[in-house]
């Protein structure tokens, strides 16, 4: 009875279920290890289960509640005295991503190599990352932002170290060096910004921000910010963890932190730039750290040996791209960082999935495309349209960001240009030099990718087709979704209704 | 050549640091939402430690992310952990003086750790502190004798159980009052024992969280093989 009424109010789609979909990954975390010890089955259902549970919520609140963005004050607390949660249509749709994500790159069903204590634990942290990115996506207060950085970035140690290899663990402690010295800077970042308005509230700097931050302090905050939130979106100097990281934790595990974790850092980071500098210097700084990483992530892909790391230091300079994308003012800006950014979401990912498999140096590829043609296949799909060939989304979103520039104009503008054509003819040479090798005529003792990893990928694939066919209408919905994540007023208005009423 | 390069950026970083103190006005704190809070928390939550009012009232999920942050902490210094060969070597024995010592200490560290645990609406404390107290207790029971084995599968449940209770509670406020961790159960007398409603509640969950977590951390390094044996 009581269950059936809890289950109709949630039915009914009430704002305050927003929460749930952080909260219940948290609850399954906390509850995963003693359950383990009771049923080992029900612990490993109980993960998935979940994440399912945690999708459906957020689905039916959107289709209930159509795209206008809304926001919720957690506890009943009003903003700006307490946190809130703000749902627009792009913080939508990576909650509605993070737990699918999270289930095509399950780590491991089964009890894995650990026994069951382990497996208990990989799940938990499993739990913990995806209540974490849900948290960064829907957050509108910067320092519960932060401590759902802070909470990623523990679990990811946690995931990465899996393998227990020597050479992930020491992989694991760089990556855990460079994230806490990025978490100092974007703690002193957030404690500047409070320092110069006396408030935590995305909206109300947002408000607060014109009189002021538009001075070398409010840049310095930013700054510091960038890098410290650089870190998981893997900006360009703090960014040595990302090769050996991704080459020793397990495959899986790579393709949720390069496709989905390092998005939402570049997410916190847009609002930031959107809602609080709007100054010229903090999107220029960003553009000079892209290109940098452009040239650098595409660079070394190229002289990369084998096929995680390639992907790892391509990851690197695509990232690049999307800090290069949202640097561009105005609206053209946003649609091309939202479409690099989900492009590359959807296409890094699925390479990491069939990398599970093919870990090792790219030589012992050669002649894979017999073994599993399918899988060379959709690798070849792949990596055309992350060079850019039309028809392939790939080339619309590089497209949008090589016209945002050329209107940009400025000197900048131009060598992110140039930077951007370079990098495409490297990122041609090395793809293409994997996509030979694999059709090479030789026999090869490369195993092919389970058949799972082969599944989602073909999924992703037909995802990344179904796109090129329509890609009018998700262009469409994407131009909307750019015009309201770049409308500050409507964030405040929505975020502080009553606030923007009294100072009336 | 690197550390050249380290001394550099490192001297650089300080510089732009000190430039950037210089620009900031200390000792004028801009009080917009400290402000606030000082007038209408006493009210609106009834904690007599304003501290606490802000860390489970205002700020609860934040609070929820640094609970996860400790456990995902735990957690993953659980997966690196090894696991002792069944003859590896142990630390002998701390010796009468300190075993009779510990024990002494225990029950009088676990009081107190209860105590800052139940008191934390009222006076300057709570969950984290009393549980860092709690978790100390046995520190000084595995310390002093290295051979005696905390129950894990106990730590386990209590952990997660705390973790349950304190995400119950917030649902329960979200089912009854339609926002998660709203505070519930009346406000009471300010400065009573029991009064801010469900805030001692989720103090005590708080506190045998902390506590369980961190009894487990140093029962899992005890037991882990010492790196020469």
């Amino acid at each position: 009875m009581i269950a059936d009424m809890t289950l109709s109010r949630l039915l009914a789609a009430d704002v305050g279920y927003l929460v749930l979909p952080v909260v219940l990954p948290l609850l399954g975390a906390f509850l995963m290890q003693p359950l383990a010890r009771v049923s080992a089955r029900g612990a490993r259902i109980l993960g998935p289960l979940l994440l399912v549970l945690s999708a459906g919520i957020t689905a039916q609140l959107w289709l209930q509640l159509g795209d206008a963005p809304f926001s919720l004050a957690i506890g009943g607390f009003a903003a700006p005295l307490g946190i809130l949660f703000y749902a627009d249509r792009i913080a939508l749709l990576f909650a509605l991503a993070i737990p699918v994500f999270a289930l095509l790159f399950w780590p491991e069903f089964g009890p894995g190599a650990g026994g069951r204590d382990q497996a208990a634990r990989r799940d938990a942290l499993m739990l913990l990352l995806v209540a974490a990115a849900t948290g960064l996506a829907l957050s509108g207060d910067l320092f519960n932002i932060y401590v759902f950085y802070e909470l990623a970035a523990v679990a990811s140690f946690g995931l990465v170290a899996l393998t227990g290899t020597g050479r992930s663990q020491v992989a694991t402690f760089r990556y855990l060096m460079i994230s806490a010295f990025g978490s100092v800077f974007a703690l002193l970042g957030i404690a500047i910004l409070y320092m110069q308005t006396g408030t935590l509230n995305l909206a109300q700097i947002a408000q607060l921000a014109p009189e002021t931050l538009p001075n070398p302090i409010g840049l310095a905050a930013f700054a510091l910010m960038l890098i410290g939130f650089g870190v998981k979106a893997e900006l360009f100097p703090v960014n040595t963890w990302v090769p050996e990281v991704y080459a020793g934790a397990p495959a899986r595990v790579s393709a949720l932190l390069a496709g989905l974790v390092s998005k939402l850092a570049v997410l916190v980071v847009v609002r930031l730039l959107v809602l609080i500098f709007p100054q010229p210097e903090a999107a220029e700084l960003m553009l000079v750290l892209g290109v940098l990483g452009i040239l650098t992530g595409e660079l070394a892909a190229w002289r990369a040996k084998d096929f995680p790391r390639m992907l790892a230091f391509s990851s690197i300079g695509q990232l690049g791209m999307v800090f290069v994308a949202f640097a561009i003012s105005g609206e053209i800006g946003l649609l091309a960082g939202l479409a690099v950014m989900l492009h590359h979401l959807i296409v890094k990912s699925a390479l990491f999935g069939l990398a599970v498999r093919w870990s090792g140096s790219l030589e012992a590829l050669s002649g894979a495309a017999g073994v599993s043609p399918l899988a060379s296949a959709l690798f070849v799909l792949f990596a055309l349209s992350l060079i850019g060939v039309p028809p392939l989304p790939g080339f619309w979103a590089k497209i949008l960001v090589l016209i945002g520039l050329a209107e940009g104009g400025t000197p900048l503008d131009m060598m992110a240009l140039m930077a951007l054509l370079l990098a495409t003819a490297i990122e041609a040479s090395y793809l293409f030099r994997v996509a030979i090798r694999l059709y090479e005529d030789t026999p090869t003792p490369v195993p092919p990718p389970a058949r799972r990893d082969l599944g989602v990928a073909a999924l992703l694939g037909a995802l990344l087709l179904a796109v090129t066919v329509g890609l009018k209408p998700v262009a469409d919905r994407l131009g909307e979704d750019a015009a309201q994540l770049g409308e500050r007023a409507l964030y405040i208005q929505t975020a502080l209704p009553s606030h923007v009423a009294r100072k009336d | 050549m690197r550390n050249l390069a380290s001394l550099l950026f490192a001297g650089g970083l300080a510089f732009l640091l000190l430039a950037i103190a210089s620009q900031l006005a200390f000792g004028t704190p801009s009080m917009r939402v400290g402000a606030e809070i000082l007038a209408v928390a006493p009210d609106e939550v009834g904690a007599a430690n304003l501290v606490t009012a802000v860390l489970l009232g205002y700020r609860g999920i934040d609070t929820l992310g640094e609970l996860a942050i400790l456990f995902a902490a735990a957690t993953a210094a659980g997966v690196v952990l090894g696991r002792r060969h069944a003859n590896a070597r142990r630390d002998p024995p701390g010796g009468e003086v300190l075993r009779t010592g510990a024990d002494l200490l225990f029950p009088l560290l676990l009081v107190v750790g209860l105590y800052v645990i139940a008191h934390g609406h009222l006076t300057p404390g709570g969950g984290f502190q009393g549980g860092v107290i709690l978790a100390a207790a046995f520190f000084v029971i595995i310390l002093a004798q290295p051979t005696r084995h905390l129950r894990h599968s106990l730590i386990s449940w209590i952990e997660g159980l705390a973790g349950a209770a304190f995400i119950l509670i917030g649902l329960w406020a979200l089912v009854e009052d339609g926002d998660f961790l709203a505070p519930l159960l009346g406000q009471g007398a300010m400065g009573e024992l029991l009064s801010a409603g469900t805030l001692p509640l989720l103090s005590l969950a708080i506190g045998l969280k902390v506590g369980a977590e961190l009894a487990g951390i140093m029962a899992h390094i005890a037991e882990a093989e010492a790196p020469d044996a």
